[in-house]
């Protein structure tokens, strides 16, 4: 699933990507959205790296109500996408904008997030045209 | 200080309308104030998270004690000593005690206090940030025996919704504001 107003606004498949594996080294963030985005990684996998100096490190980028937001925020999705991938549910929608079946979307997606650039745009593609194939026919 | 993250004044806090966010705390006991006036520095998360929590909490057709007992089975998961330690006021009231939150907490499968659809509810809660792959559709079905999907969509969100705001809270460094009791 992806944020359709931050796509409008410029969010490639490849920037996602790059903020997931390669953020650290990447020049495509600023100082301060690598600061968020450590934030988020250590939430998940080490809070307990999350101290006074990390804190500090994030104060030199934003401001104390904007560091709430991002913790609450991250909190919030780390809490819920557990409970939702228990739940076995797919993005109604394809990557290229069909409405699809919960099936068809678990052929296109698969069972573990993965990148979209790793196969799904392609399925969706495969998928449509087999459709249309099909309803040629 | 309380905090990594200082809380804002509390008639900050009330001038930004979180009063009745205030008062639900001090009514219940969880959280206490330090919470939304921590998360007050952006005051429509506080209140809109505050009034989510206190929703799956303590309203709903799942019993609170139970709820009560999963959150802090939950917060002892999260390594929150904040969340951990606050206390329901009413889930006490209504009989809570310490010995009772601790099983659930420990060998609560063996332990014939519980019965089995409580037991289903603290596996629940136990797995899904330990072993959530555990979790699938005979497990669903399991619990359809017990509850009603609405009762287990509130305890899913309440789990996922508590949980993620102790794994934020752990990072403040934080404690209650008063011991326990008073």
């Amino acid at each position: 699933m992806r944020s359709a107003s931050a796509k409008r606004n410029g969010l490639t498949e490849e920037l996602i990507d790059e903020g997931i594996d390669h953020y650290r080294e990447s020049t495509a963030f600023t100082e301060a959205e690598k600061a968020a985005l450590e934030y988020s990684e250590l939430m998940q996998f080490s809070p307990e790296k999350i101290d006074h100096a990390f804190y500090d490190r994030l104060r030199k980028h934003f401001t104390e109500a904007e560091i709430v937001e991002l913790g609450a925020f991250i909190g919030f999705n780390v809490g819920y996408h557990t409970f939702f991938r228990t739940l076995d549910f797919y993005p109604m929608f394809s990557p290229d904008g069909r409405l699809v079946s919960q099936e068809e979307s678990a052929r296109i997606y698969g069972t573990r997030p993965v990148s979209h650039l790793h196969g799904a745009l392609a399925r969706a593609v495969a998928e449509a045209g087999q459709q249309s194939e099909e309803g040629a026919g | 200080m309380m905090s990594i993250i200082e809380p804002i004044d509390r008639d900050v806090a009330v001038g930004q309308g979180l009063g009745d966010i205030l008062g639900i705390c001090e009514e219940l006991g969880v959280s206490d104030e330090l919470f939304p006036r921590i998360l007050g520095h952006a005051p429509g998360y506080a209140e809109a998270i505050c009034d989510a929590m206190y929703q799956a909490h303590a309203l709903g057709n799942v019993d609170h004690k139970l709820k009560e007992i999963i959150r802090i089975q939950l917060a002892r998961t999260a390594h929150d000593p904040y969340f951990a330690n606050l206390r329901s006021k009413r889930a006490i009231g209504a009989g809570l005690d310490e010995d009772r939150i601790d099983a659930g907490s420990g060998d609560f499968e063996n332990d014939p206090q519980f019965s089995a659809a409580e037991k289903w509810a603290l596996r629940y809660s136990y797995l899904m940030y330990r072993q959530p792959e555990k979790i699938d559709q005979a497990f669903y079905d399991e619990g359809k025996e017990h509850f009603t999907e609405a009762q287990i969509m509130e305890l899913g969100g309440m789990i996922a919704l508590h949980y993620g705001m102790q794994v934020f809270m752990r990072t403040m460094q934080a404690g209650p504001m008063r011991g326990p009791q008073s």
